[in-house]
């Protein structure tokens, strides 16, 4: 064991020939994949150490998808598994080719369950599991010639017990995985057929196996006795097989909560709490309270209220964030009344950027509330933009003083569109419209 | 929301004061907004819960129901399920909706359970004497934001010439709406479209019936999908 300053977490890879263990091994212990291939198939032949231990992994160990979501902080979304995967997981692929189109382990009489296992996540699963099991069959025929005594009583009820065990196992792997991919409630049926697929194989593998070539009056009989056992000892445990799974779903359900939880107090912790002990060290300046409130108010609705269906960076999204800026700098609180939207285009831009020009003018001279309505529509944008100040006159206004003139009117008319500043002694507003491209397209 | 009225200058007041009965299960709001109303409102009373304020409602019988649209208490339903419970008193008792949540669709539930309007709880104390008074006066207090909920849930295309069906809004009522939205008092309105007060208030009147009547599903519709505004 080498000590290394961050090792990745165990977990089964996706690049995978049986269950991905042993590239997941390797990932962590930071070993060729290849190495850690090849000692888990020497060691196959130690007793079957390396198959134990290969079993007890796979059983063990959590694949990267279910690892990275333990890991996660959110509860698992649909998307989870795409987004969350360690990069580890990708690093491996390297050792892939070797993995995909590698020699049959199996092939030169190693891990004997291996060739089942392999249908699993691969493109010719069909194909390979068949080429596999024609080179079993070949491998013991050729045994056969070379003398070496294969009795087909016992070879057949073995392969049928190996093969229903993998094809509930896989099962087991699938419906991991299946918990994370929120598969259809169809492919849990055909989960389930597999499960009594390969119960039946087992079962009546064992059966064989046990009863040797007795009668089929001595095989009923034992099958009837299993049966009967098998039915006492469900009896007895299911109770408990219940409450454990009740136990765990509650578990779940808690720790999902406990998540949840955190996050909020994360949030507010980072947000609100801080905001809180500004606004009592600042108490005595009302600006900076009203600033700090306004600002805090704002984050906190744009959080509780997100709508994570909507598209964002529309134009009635700019428009907020403009006047979200306005009211941070100036002071003055910016109200945002928006009907309709449009999605951003250039002329957009130059409408934002004006707005945002006549909204910090209206609270810098207009001392008071900002009313913004933005009113979009497939024909045009209209934005209104009015405060409560004294008022000013344009033609008093210096031609040196480039605000109104340039950043408002000019550069709404160079997009096609048009300013109107009316100011009374009751306030001013700025109108600004922009029509839609394909209608501003007759303009010089 | 803080230009209700702005500088527009108060509603016509009553000679009579008016009686309010404040609902919000802050205390620290109610006695906040109990120190900003002006002296010619008082408040008879004060309620917590949905049951306590349809108690004290039909019991002191208020001209006014200040009333938030969040409430703890009842079947969940809050202010709405006040308004319900206070059916019976909907004719002499007018309820303004007081929020912090600006839901489109607790706006335009509880306006539709029939609220005489609806303000934010950001709104300065003389704003909010002044809805109370127009509200008891029976016309209907929109906040800007309000009369862009309608906007945007009725469209802003003008009903087909002077029908009277409740689905669309006519050409000048569209127009008072736009105004209000972009922060005009009604007396700015009323200055703007060469119109009288009293017209605009009857506009504004005539749109909340049609908001509180409107057969249309798509305006629950189009309130749930909103869920932000």
């Amino acid at each position: 064991m080498t000590t290394l300053p961050v090792r990745p977490p165990l977990a089964r890879s996706s690049d995978r020939i049986i269950a991905g263990v042993c590239s997941g091994l390797a990932l962590h212990l930071g070993w060729p994949v290849k190495t850690v291939r090849w000692g888990m198939v020497l060691a196959s032949f130690a007793g079957g150490a390396g198959l134990v231990f290969y079993a007890w992994l796979w059983i063990m160990v959590p694949t990267a998808d279910e690892a990275a979501r333990r890991n996660a902080r959110r509860p698992a979304s649909p998307i989870a598994p795409a987004v969350s995967r360690p990069p580890a997981a990708t690093a491996a692929d390297d050792g892939s080719p070797m993995g995909a189109a590698g020699p049959d382990p199996s092939g030169t009489g190693a891990p004997p369950a291996a060739p089942w296992f392999r249908v699993q996540g691969m493109r010719y699963g069909k194909e390979i599991l068949l080429g596999c099991g024609l080179l079993l069959v070949a491998a013991i025929m050729i045994a056969q010639l070379l003398g070496v005594d294969v009795s087909l009583g016992t070879l057949i009820p073995a392969a049928a017990v190996l093969g229903g065990a993998s094809i509930a196992w896989m099962q087991l792997d699938e419906t991991r995985r299946a918990g994370l991919l929120d598969k259809t409630k169809a492919d849990q049926a055909g989960g389930w057929g597999r499960l009594a697929a390969g119960l039946a194989l087992v079962v009546a593998g064992v059966l064989v196996m046990v009863s040797g070539s007795g009668s089929w009056e001595q095989t009923w009989l034992a099958l009837l006795a299993s049966v009967a056992v098998l039915g006492g000892v469900v009896l007895v445990l299911l109770p408990w097989a219940l409450k454990f799974w009740r136990d765990l779903e509650a578990e779940r359900a808690g720790r999902i909560r406990e998540t949840e939880r955190a996050e909020i107090a994360a949030h507010l912790h980072d947000s609100v709490l801080q905001t809180l002990a500004l606004i009592q060290r600042r108490a005595g300046s009302e600006h900076d309270v009203v600033r700090l409130a306004r600002a805090q108010e704002r984050e906190l609705r744009g959080w509780l209220f997100q709508d994570h269906g909507r598209e964002s960076g529309q134009l009635s999204d700019r428009i907020k964030a403009a006047a979200a800026e306005v009211e941070d700098l100036l002071g003055n609180a910016v109200e945002v009344v928006t009907v309709g939207d449009a999605a951003m285009t250039e002329a957009h831009e130059a409408l934002v950027q004006a707005s945002r020009e006549a909204m910090l003018n209206a609270s810098r001279h207009g001392g008071g509330t900002v009313s913004v309505y933005l009113e979009a529509s497939d024909a045009q944008a209209e934005i209104f933009i009015k405060d409560r100040g004294p008022g000013f006159e344009l033609g008093n206004v210096p031609s040196d003083r480039l605000g109104v003139r340039e950043s408002i009117i000019g550069r709404m008319k160079r997009h096609g569109g048009s300013a109107v500043i009316l100011s009374t002694d009751g306030g001013t507003e700025v109108r600004l419209r922009l029509p839609a491209a394909d209608n501003a397209e007759g303009k010089p | 929301m803080s230009t209700i009225q702005g500088t527009g200058g108060p509603a016509a007041r009553p000679a009579k004061s008016v009686r309010v009965v404040i609902v919000d299960d802050h205390a620290i709001f109610r006695s906040g907004l109990k120190a900003d109303l002006d002296a010619g409102i008082h408040v008879v009373g004060e309620a917590a819960t949905v049951e306590q304020a349809i108690a004290v409602i039909a019991e002191q019988r208020p001209d006014v129901v200040l009333l938030d649209v969040h409430l703890p208490g009842g079947l969940g339903g809050g202010g709405r399920e006040v308004i319900a419970g206070s059916a019976a008193l909907l004719s002499a008792t007018r309820f303004l909706a007081l929020s912090v949540s600006d839901a489109a669709e607790d706006v335009v539930a509880v306006i539709r359970a029939g609220a005489r309007g609806y303000v934010t709880k950001t709104i300065s104390g003389a704003e909010i004497t002044d809805a109370v008074f127009r509200v008891a006066g029976g016309d209907a207090v929109f906040s800007p934001r309000l009369a862009g909920f309608v906007l945007d849930a009725f469209g802003t295309a003008p009903a087909d010439i002077a029908d009277d069906e409740l689905d669309k809004l006519s050409a000048r009522e569209l127009e008072v709406m736009r105004l209000i939205a972009r922060g005009y008092s009604y007396k700015e309105v009323a200055k703007e479209l060469f119109i009288s007060i009293k017209t605009v208030e009857t506009h504004v009147s005539a749109v909340l019936r049609k908001l509180q009547l409107s057969s249309r599903h798509e305006l629950t519709k189009w309130a749930a999908e909103r869920r932000l505004l």
